[in-house]
Parts: C-alpha cells; structure tokens; sequence
C-alpha cells in the first residue's frame, strides 16, 4: 500500500487551471476563482470581483443623505437594517445628534434579528452545499419567519430603508411584539434541530474541522472582523468594544472558537444566534414608551398635522423634500458590528447638502481578500465549504 | 485617549499635524513619512494598530463648489461643470489609513495629501495584508499609483475601463468603450453566429466593432 503511494507521488502531473464562477451556484453569484490545480489540490486561486459593482459611492455623491438609504439596503441583502443603522449613525455622528430611546431600542432590537437571519443563511448555505439539504430548509423556515416580522414592521422584506436620521420610520404595529415572542421559539428550536444535525455529525466534521484554517495573527493582518476573526479567539467585538445604541445596557456574551477553522466559524454563528435571541428579549423587556423620532425638523419631517396645519411645519416639510437635511461640513468614520464584521462608512460633507464621499468598508471585502490563503494546499472539494463559512456577500464587497 | 496617540506619534514625527472632528481623530503626514509613521503605530506597543480597517481616498475638486439639493438633473451634471472651469484645488487628493488597536481599543486615521501631478504613494502591502486590495481599490477608483505594490490591478472595475470613477471630474453619466470579445485559443464552441462559431477563428471576429465609435456607440 505505501509502495503504491510513493509511486503515486512520484509520477508526473501538470497543473490544470480551472475557472470558478462568476456564474457558478457555489459561488453565490458574483466571484470568479482561477484556481491552479494540481490533481485535486489547490496550488493557487485568485478572486477576481466587482460583477456586482454598481458603483455605490458614485451613485450615494449624487444623493441627498437621506436618498443614500435604499443603496445600504442592497449593500449586504440579508441584513440590510444593520446597513441602515450603520450609514444613520455616520450621518447622525456628523450632526451631532442622538436618535431617540425607544428608537435606539428599536434599532437595536430590529439589528438583532437581522442579524440572527444573516446567520441562518450562513449556516444553511454550509449545510446546503455540503449536501445537508435538511438544514438549509429549517434554515429557510425560520429566516422566513423573522423576516416576515421585518415585513410587518418595516414593509419590505428586504429593501427596508426603515432608518431615518434621529430616528425610524415605523414603530411596532398592534399585536406584532406577541406575534415576535410567539415566533421565537420556532427559530430557537430550528436552530437547535440545524445544531443536533450538524455539530456532532461525523461526515460534516469531517468536512470542516481543520479545513480553511487561519491564524489569529494573520486573520488581524488580512483585516479580520467579526465572527471570522472570533473564530479565531481574537475577541473582537464593536458591541463590546465600543458599545453603541443601548449595547452597553444588554446582557450578552461574546462567543469565541480556538482553531479559526470552518467549523468553529460555523459553531460561532449558531452560539451568536442564542445570544441575538437574549438580546432580542431584554430589548422587548426594557424598551419604554416614547417617540420613535426627534422633534427637530431640520432634520426630522413634521407630523402631517403641522404639515397641514402649521406654516412652519409645511415649510420644514417643503426644504426637507426639496433640499433634504443639511449636514455640516465635516469628515467621520462610524462603525458597528454587521452580520459579518465591522460595517464602516467614511463619511465627507462639505456642508452643501449632499454627501460629498462616501466610502464603504464591507466586512466581507479584507475576508474574501484572504481567501487564497485559506484555501491553498486543500482539495478542491473543500473550497466550497470554505467560502461559504466566510460568508462573503456579493452587495458589500463589490458595492 | 487618542489625543495621546497623536501626541505619541508627534514626538517621533515632528511634521506631522493632529486634527480631530466629532471624537475621530487624524494625524497629517508627509508623504516621506507614512511608511515610517504607520510602521510606527503598527509596531509600537503602547500604540499596537495591527488592524487596518479601510483606505479611503477623497478628491476635493468640487469640495468648495456649489451643489444644490435635490435630485435635479443640474446636480448630475456638477462634475462636468466643475471640469469646464479649472478650479484649482491642490493638493487635490488625500488618502486616509485607518487603523485600529483591538487590544488598546483605539484607532487613528492617518491623511496623507496629494497633488494632482503627482498621484503616488509608497505601498504598505508589505505592512499590512489587508492593504493589498485596498490599494488596488484605491488605484482603481482614483488612480493613485502605489509604489512596491506586489499586483497592481483595478480591483473592481474590468481591465478594459477608462478612467478612474470616483474621481470628481468622471462624469455620473460617462459610457465606457466597448470591449472586444476576448480571444481564447483552446475554447471550443458549436456551430453557430457568434465568434468562433461556423468555422470562423476567434481572433477575426470583433462582435460588430468595427463602425463603432466607442465613445458614442449608444
């Protein structure tokens, strides 16, 4: 049998480039991956994005800041309301100004669950293309169920763009705070049913321990954040770290793994659903009753009966249409914890009523840089489950 | 706090200017000196910013211009009206290193300005990881050519595009030129009109190209 192998090694092969993608079904879409293959081992890959570049920053310097929130929405389309709470508090960092309580509970409420969805698609995507077709269902049912509760607060499933600056656009409707409390345990006992059939299971194991592994050393170098970087026991968290919204009033841990391979990046997500499910419901314990939007209508519309009613507030609603908020000039860097990492904005205002530069930091994008390095030296095979545990999305990275 | 790190950065780099705006803090550096300033604050332990989070680059043509509110086509059209009157706004680029310290939870941009004739920057791929495609992103979108770079390509954008988008003077609406279909030696293909097809070599069919003005072909 050795002998066999040592012939094996000895005989002459020729590497085989293979293209992967951009129209590839492991390869969500959107990245094209030359990869250099010798039998089935990866010798190189080089990641060649920008097919879903639609030239956010481009498109945000011709807006008025508020017409930049339906861009966030599609920046990272699993858990836009973490994008429009990012992009909000940029601009609110510019002005100077705090949303409301209850709207601060709200946004962090409404980021929490965005962000369980975010990683039920991660982990469902792993499972799926690792043939656990299984998980991704109980996945899909419970995403569903969550975001058919964005739905009925926001409007929208997706494109929420439900932010608004000092504030958000909706408050909870009748009878939707008991239809969230009654969906919850479905979520938590779908995750729990994805936990019983994946984390212990052998074949799936066998697929991901030690698979894609990166150092925490060199996952700080390459520009790790997120569960990504927690995986690697770097314990990195904006939530903690540099609390934001109602954050430091939240009880909640920050899972961590050792290894930083696959499957701690898959554990990670399932134990960071459990803590978004606490932090869920001591928001709906302790949100008090308020507005859910300052009363400052510079930057805030009026209520509809000062529109009709008033000429100030029909003259406060004219120059916000019209001219939208007025920012003053200044430059900032605001950062929260998306779904997937450290979601920065580097915000310019000069002061005319636009954004005058805008520049997106998706976490996805210094992740997927490092692919090559996490999948050299593995088989072929292994790329996928690899590529989908960095959960590198397509809106963020090529903006 | 990072009033501190400024100071710190000031003792050893005496040039450097310190600025903050709404709790951000940013230290100005010459060009000569922002390898060494980032190395610095990389490397040293009371500072230990092994994080770089973005490179961020912004052109000031248009900083001090008049746009007004509103999605009016007028508003669209300010790039091209910027161009035709030549302001003169040097140093026209910045870049802007963000870095972070996970263990002293601080961070710090470093600014770096440009002039317009003289678009380059030392690389710090060899600093930082991460900075490889920031680079690139940074050379793709504004055209600033980052010296020691391992692989400078577009990052975004296809080999093929003209010009650099996010510049101030690219104007919203600007099309690009077609691109030639590529050649591929070994592709084969069945019968058919397209290239390759029909017998016909690859490399002699251009996809209707030839009577189109690239500049205008819609």
């Amino acid at each position: 049998m050795t002998d066999s192998l040592a012939v094996e090694s000895e005989l002459p092969t020729s590497l085989m480039t293979v293209n992967l993608g951009p129209s590839h079904p492991a390869m969500h879409g959107t990245v094209r991956l030359t990869v250099t293959l010798d039998g089935e081992t990866i010798i190189e890959a080089i990641p060649e994005i920008g097919f879903l570049h639609r030239g956010f920053s481009k498109s945000s310097e011709q807006s008025t800041w508020h017409q930049v929130l339906p861009y966030t929405d599609r920046l990272n389309y699993v858990s836009p309301i973490l994008n429009n709470v990012g992009y909000i508090l940029g601009v609110e960092k510019l002005i100077g100004i705090k949303d409301t309580e209850r709207s601060q509970y709200l946004r962090v409420l409404m980021g929490e669950i965005s962000r369980i969805t975010d990683h039920l698609t991660c982990v469902g995507a792993i499972g799926l293309e690792l043939g656990a077709f299984t998980v991704f269902l109980y996945a899909m049912e419970a995403r569903e169920l969550l975001w058919d509760r964005i739905a009925e607060l926001t409007g929208a499933r997706v494109t929420t763009s439900w932010t608004r600056v000092g504030g958000v656009a909706t408050d909870m409707p009748p009878g939707w705070e008991q239809k969230l409390r009654d969906c919850l345990p479905r979520v938590l006992e779908l995750t729990d049913e994805i936990d019983q059939l994946l984390t212990r299971n052998r074949i799936f194991i066998d697929r991901t321990r030690d698979i894609g592994i990166i150092s925490a050393e060199d996952a700080v170098d390459f520009g790790f954040t997120g569960p990504c970087l927690r995986a690697c026991g770097v314990n990195y968290d904006v939530r903690k770290a540099h609390p934001y919204l109602v954050y430091d009033r939240m009880d909640f841990t920050v899972p961590l793994g050792e290894r930083g391979d696959t499957y701690d990046r898959y554990v990670l997500r399932l134990q960071e659903i459990k803590q978004s499910y606490r932090i869920v419901l001591q928001c709906l314990e302790q949100m008090p009753p308020g507005p859910i939007i300052i009363d400052d209508w510079r930057y805030a519309l009026p209520p509809k009966k000062d529109v009709f009613g008033s000429i100030e507030g029909v003259m406060a609603h004219f120059k916000l249409i019209m001219e939208g908020i007025q920012v003053p000039a200044g430059e900032v860097y605001v950062y929260t914890e998306g779904a997937n990492g450290e979601l920065g904005f580097h915000l310019v205002s000069n002061g005319k009523g636009k954004p005058y530069a805008i520049q997106v930091r998706g976490p996805g994008l210094p992740i997927l840089s490092a692919l090559p390095h996490l999948i050299k030296g593995h088989a072929v095979a292994d790329l996928i489950p690899i590529f989908d545990s960095i959960n590198m999305i397509g809106g963020e990275v090529e903006q | 706090m990072a009033q501190a790190l400024i100071d710190r950065v000031r003792e050893k780099f005496a040039a450097a200017k310190g600025s903050s705006h709404r709790g951000d803090e940013v230290v100005t550096v010459e060009r000569g000196d922002l390898v060494a300033v980032i190395a610095f604050l990389r490397n040293d332990s009371a500072c230990d910013m092994k994080l770089l989070r973005q490179i961020a680059a912004v052109d000031l043509l248009t900083f001090a211009g008049e746009t007004t509110g509103g999605g009016s086509l007028a508003s669209i059209e300010a790039p091209a009206y910027a161009t035709a009157h030549k302001p003169q706004v040097e140093p026209r680029y910045y870049v802007s290193y963000n870095l972070y310290s996970i263990t002293k939870k601080q961070s710090l941009r470093v600014r770096v300005d440009l002039r317009s004739d003289d678009l380059k920057l030392p690389s710090i791929a060899s600093l930082y990881k991460t900075a490889d495609w920031w680079e690139r992103y940074v050379y793709d979108m504004f055209g600033v050519v980052f010296e020691g770079h391992p692989d400078l390509r577009r990052l975004l954008m296809y080999p093929e595009f003209v010009g650099h988008p996010l510049r101030k003077d690219y104007p919203v609406r600007k099309r690009q030129p077609l691109v030639p279909e590529l050649d591929f030696p070994d592709l084969v293909r069945g019968p058919g009109p397209g290239p390759g097809g029909a017998g016909v070599p690859m490399s002699q069919t251009h996809v209707g190209r030839k009577n189109v003005d690239p500049n205008t072909y819609d």
